[in-house]
């Protein structure tokens, strides 16, 4: 046995190595970290054409062309390997890619690094030298209004808002006409979600991307205005931390419970009153309806903001999300048209764009689950036969509410009281107000809006100009809502008392202490 | 500074904050830990304070030296505006956890969910009857066919599963955030490698609507995925999952009676 090894060893062959193609790497771990991991997606070849990629937008990276999108390099420059490592490790918000750090080891994660290269011939080249550009160190007072107006001013004037919109919210006149290298819909990002932003969200990021463009999309690199000095660098950091400004300071957190304080007076019904400034408001992200056909794989509407609040007789609550168009728009049939292309679902053949228009939908149980916990509550994608839910349901077209019950993603019966509706779109964003009293009108099929309990919310939002309608949508969990009651003076009984009796406490102590002082 | 270290009053309060901050501060980020909650944080100190009490009164000439400040501070003249600061701060302090006592706030109820609940003997899979129990992954029966199957489970988990249990199987996928309770994250110990293939294609099969009311049936996001796969397809999916993560599934004891359900196939 051992004979016949080394005799095998002895025969073989020398491996022919080609002295153009230095340095030559052992790739064979990292292909096999590679087969395992990424091929799902990547596809063996690295063409970004794995089994998951037709459900994808934007669709997994393509190796094969070595473009990529998020590099520290000039524009049309090859990535560094620590701009490819990034990626892996950290993952692209927004995208499909996870992050990779502490799912793979170092050792893995770079062999994966250098199997990826190998896919094109433009990194064997090693006489194209890649470097990472210089950047400055972002100027200071960043989020001063001086600083934002000269943020802006650029804005206007290096033409961002063509494609993000006058508000930044990817509705730019040219928005709907967007199509990446390879021939895919691509969005002008929605700059209100830093979060979301591929190459991260600092102002370090944005101010990098603006260096270095995203190759392979129609964003551009404004390195060659700096240098033609159209503008500072100075002025372009103004840009990045304007940018920057639209979106939260820090990435939503989701928080489970919707307060609704009590206010006097009458509940605001405008989405644009201004009472809404002053009252907390809570973001759900939405993610596709992958559970029933036909799926969404790659929702349009990636979380709401809902707020809310009482008088004791009405309920006001009011959702807010961004939606590039007020739909059905026919500047976006073509680009909706591409997406149904694009994005494999389970009848994907024979979709056609369609006039949709954008819808949202706020869910309740059907009856509010009594009993010990009440944690029993219907299905949370639209209840089921035997147990409705309750529910609003808002169209832009017609522009109404109407409220009724759902049993089932398939079946809704609209009931004769309708909560009353008033909406906006502005500049890429619906705001819209639903309200109704809070003791129903039907009792036997309107849920009862208690105050001090937790009563359980959700919700589905449609964009009808990325082709969404009936069960492909995107949807959220079980959320509450609590109606507070303001604080009954009751409550400040017993602090008080408890107040004064340690204070009491405390005299005796000194008044025994000093005169035990005093006698001795 | 010596006067102090050295004064056992001072060595008690400085005890006690260390403590405070190691408890509140630093067992956070020990790995594997999480934040502690305040009640927690209450035991611990009042633990700290007893053995501090305990020390300082060990010894009567010690006792005395830690009562030096406290005296001072309730009689000395000097010391009138310390006095008056703690005669408000302490009351002040007492109050306010008084009131964050009896303030209500409405918090989400409690969801409390059987993780791996009780499978049925026999589930109906598209108008076939299938018995669980006992029941094995069929695909194994054909060794040479298997990496056939892989592959076939492969493509099924990355067009199907991939969204919600994600990439690397541990239930991050980039949908994965919207819902709750959170996909099942494979790779842990207390998921597929505690369960039999049988169980974990009723799981499948059936999905969250299948489930019994101790698993919180109207939570959960997992399909049923008899509407959109084939039996063979969901047992190629589970060769993948078990093969990708490494783990083996748990067997069926051989109990002789023909009984293979007494406590071996799930919890």
């Amino acid at each position: 046995m051992i004979d016949a090894l080394l005799a095998l060893v002895l025969v073989a062959p020398p491996v022919p190595r080609p002295s153009f193609l230095v340095p030559v790497q052992d790739t064979t771990k990292g292909k096999a970290v590679y087969v395992k991991w990424c091929a799902g997606c990547h596809g063996d070849g690295g063409a970004g054409d794995g089994a998951a990629a037709a459900h994808m937008l934007p669709r997994p990276r393509n190796f094969t062309g070595a473009i990529y999108k998020i590099r520290t390099t000039a524009s049309g420059q090859l990535p560094t390997d620590a701009d490819l490592l990034h990626a892996i490790d950290e993952g692209l918000p927004g995208s499909a890619m996870p992050g990779w750090r502490g799912r793979l080891s170092d050792a893995e994660r770079r062999d994966a690094m250098s199997y990826i290269k190998t896919f094109s011939s433009f990194f064997a080249d090693t006489s194209q030298h890649v470097v990472a550009l210089k950047f400055s160190s972002p100027p200071g007072g960043g989020t001063g209004t001086e600083a934002l107006k000269v943020g802006r001013q650029f804005y206007d004037s290096i033409g961002c808002r063509k494609c993000h919109g006058d508000q930044g919210r990817g509705d730019g006149p040219s928005a709907p006409t967007l199509k990446d290298d390879a021939g895919f819909p691509i969005f002008a990002a929605d700059l209100h979600q830093s979060w979301r932003f591929r190459g991260g969200g600092t102002v370090e990021d944005i101010y990098r991307r603006l260096r270095t463009g995203l190759d392979g999309t129609p964003m551009p690199s404004f390195s060659d205005l700096v240098d033609q000095k159209f503008l500072t660098d100075q002025e372009l950091w103004r840009l990045a931390q304007y940018v920057r400004s639209l979106s939260p300071a820090k990435p939503p957190e989701v928080r489970d419970v919707i307060h609704a304080p009590q206010i006097a007076g009458a509940v605001p019904a405008s989405p644009d009153d201004s009472a809404w400034a002053r009252v907390d408001r809570y973001w759900f992200p939405l993610v596709g309806q992958v559970i029933h056909k036909e799926r969404a794989f790659a929702p349009a509407v990636s979380g709401v903001w809902v707020q809310a609040v009482h008088d004791s007789t009405t309920l006001a609550l009011r959702v807010s999300w961004d939606d590039r168009t007020q739909s059905p728009d026919t500047a976006w049939l073509g680009f909706e048209q591409r997406l149904l292309e694009t994005v494999a679902g389970d009848d994907s053949a024979s979709l056609r764009a369609e006039r949709w228009p954008d819808q949202l939908a706020v869910q309740f149980p059907h009856r509010l689950a009594g009993g010990a916990g009440g944690m029993e509550r219907p299905y949370f994608l639209m209840g089921g036969p035997s147990d409705p839910v309750y529910q609003w349901r808002w169209t832009s077209q017609p522009r109404r509410a109407v409220a009724g019950l759902a049993r089932g993603i398939d079946r809704f019966d609209t009931l004769p009281g309708t909560p009353a509706a008033q909406a906006v779109h502005d500049h890429g964003e619906w705001r819209v107000v639903l309200t109704r009293a809070l003791a129903p009108s039907d009792t036997a099929n309107e849920v009862p809006f208690d105050a001090g309990r937790a009563i359980p919310v959700a919700f589905f939002a449609w964009d009808g100009s990325s082709g969404e309608h009936g069960s492909r949508m995107a949807v959220s969990t079980w959320y509450f809502l609590a109606l507070d009651r303001p604080t009954p003076p009751s409550v400040f009984i017993s602090p008080v008392l408890a107040m004064l009796v340690t204070l009491g406490l405390g005299l005796v102590v000194v008044r025994r202490a000093q005169r035990r002082g005093t006698t001795r | 500074m010596r006067r102090y270290t050295e004064h056992p009053f001072w060595q008690a309060v400085g005890i006690l904050l260390v403590a405070y901050v190691v408890v509140v501060w630093v067992v956070p980020l020990l790995p594997g830990s999480a934040i502690v909650p305040k009640s927690v944080v209450l035991q611990y100190m009042a633990t700290v304070l007893v053995g501090v009490l305990i020390y300082v009164s060990d010894s009567e000439e010690r006792w005395q030296r830690f009562k030096e400040p406290i005296t001072a501070m309730l009689v000395e003249p000097r010391l009138r505006p310390v006095r008056s600061g703690v005669l408000v701060v302490v009351p002040v302090l007492v109050g306010l956890v008084a009131y964050g006592q009896v303030q209500t706030t409405v918090a989400a109820p409690p969801n409390l969910r059987s993780i791996h609940p009780a499978p049925p003997t026999e589930i109906t899979f598209r108008g076939k009857a299938i018995s669980l129990t006992g029941l094995e992954n069929p695909l194994r029966q054909h060794p040479d066919s298997l990496p056939a199957y892989l592959a076939d489970g492969k493509r099924v988990y990355y067009q199907n599963c991939l969204p919600c249990h994600g990439d690397h199987l541990d239930g991050q996928g980039h949908f994965a955030s919207g819902f709750n309770p959170l996909p099942a994250n494979f790779q842990d110990n207390g998921t597929i490698a505690q369960l039999t293939e049988s169980f974990v294609f009723w799981r499948i099969a059936k999905g969250g609507p299948g489930l019994p009311r101790e698993g919180t049936p109207w939570n959960s996001a997992m399909p049923k995925w008899e509407d959109f796969l084939t039996e063979r397809e969901i047992w190629s999916v589970i060769l993948f999952l078990y093969d990708q993560t490494g783990w083996t599934p748990r067997t069926w004891e051989k109990t002789g009676t023909g009984d293979g359900g007494r406590g071996t196939g799930h919890d």
